[in-house]
């Protein structure tokens, strides 16, 4: 990544051009051709730096309801608990950390009865039961913008 | 939302494609004229439905490959100034209070995310912004999952 590759990484995070050519107006920014911009920015997606371009939707704002959640699973039982929490398609992400609750996942559900008829499958289909359900009251900052 | 609306977020809620008139190729789907697509995205985000449209990063890949989740014990009566005071922190990316509290105890949770610094030292530096004493930090392990949310 050369400072161009910054400038449109920062440009197309903070202020993606809702225009026809969005990719032109960003070319015009940084002083280079539409073209080398359209090349630099696929080379950032094939590389694994843009996981994608698109919307980012206000869950809340729809009026979804979304938690985390911290499990503590036996060892023996983390490959198949891991399993069945990321084939839900409501969780985003999910992650062990170094503590005895040792997996860590957030869900996203259309309302709360689908958010607790998740967690009781889950925990019928694991045998895991000892489940956090951690629900966010205020929100102070959700920002997936990085300064490049 | 209205067919229209829906159909349009349920194509850019994934992605749009790299190339010179990505709302056209979109347009052209849903037989649509490319001024309407581009509408119908502004007026999601000026309705805040779309918080953000534009890259969304691997933030690893991108150079910041340290980052913890950081849990503080923060007195009721102080969560909302320590909240804002940690959510004006640039390497801090979420900044969320929690009910109920993780251990009985802590209730605002952090993801914190370094470049180059080592994150405990960041995280010293809020407990001295804050003078919160009472934290965690959570060091992710192993990844199992993460994507973007389809809601459409």
């Amino acid at each position: 990544m050369d400072e161009i590759d910054k400038k449109i990484l920062n440009i197309l995070q903070k202020e993606f051009p809702l225009t026809a050519q969005p990719f032109l107006v960003v070319a015009e920014k940084c002083g280079i051709s539409e073209e080398e911009t359209l090349k630099r920015v696929q080379k950032m997606k094939d590389e694994g730096i843009i996981r994608r371009i698109g919307a980012v939707f206000d869950g809340a704002k729809l009026g979804r309801v979304s938690t985390l959640c911290a499990a503590r699973v036996p060892e023996d039982k983390i490959d198949n608990f891991v399993k069945v929490v990321n084939a839900h398609k409501g969780v985003t992400h999910n992650y062990r950390r170094d503590h005895d609750y040792n997996i860590w996942f957030t869900v996203s559900a259309a309302n709360a009865d689908e958010l607790a008829a998740f967690l009781n499958n889950l925990k019928e289909k694991t045998g895991v039961t000892d489940i956090l359900d951690m629900r966010a009251v205020k929100t102070f900052k959700i920002n997936a913008s990085f300064d490049i | 939302m209205n067919d229209l609306e829906l159909s349009v977020a349920q194509i850019v809620q994934k992605e749009i494609e790299i190339t010179s008139r990505p709302f056209e190729k979109i347009a052209k789907e849903l037989n649509l004229p490319e001024a309407q697509i581009i509408d119908i995205i502004n007026y999601f985000c000026s309705e805040g439905l779309i918080r953000k449209f534009g890259a969304v990063l691997r933030h690893q890949k991108a150079g910041f490959n340290k980052n913890a989740l950081v849990i503080w014990s923060v007195p009721e009566l102080q969560i909302n100034k320590i909240g804002e005071a940690f959510a004006s922190l640039p390497f801090v990316s979420h900044c969320y209070e929690r009910n109920p509290a993780f251990a009985g105890r802590y209730n605002l949770f952090t993801m914190v995310h370094s470049r180059d610094k080592d994150i405990r030292a960041l995280v010293s530096s809020m407990s001295f912004l804050s003078g919160i004493g009472n934290f965690m930090i959570l060091k992710s392990l192993q990844e199992y999952k993460k994507s973007s949310p389809e809601y459409f």
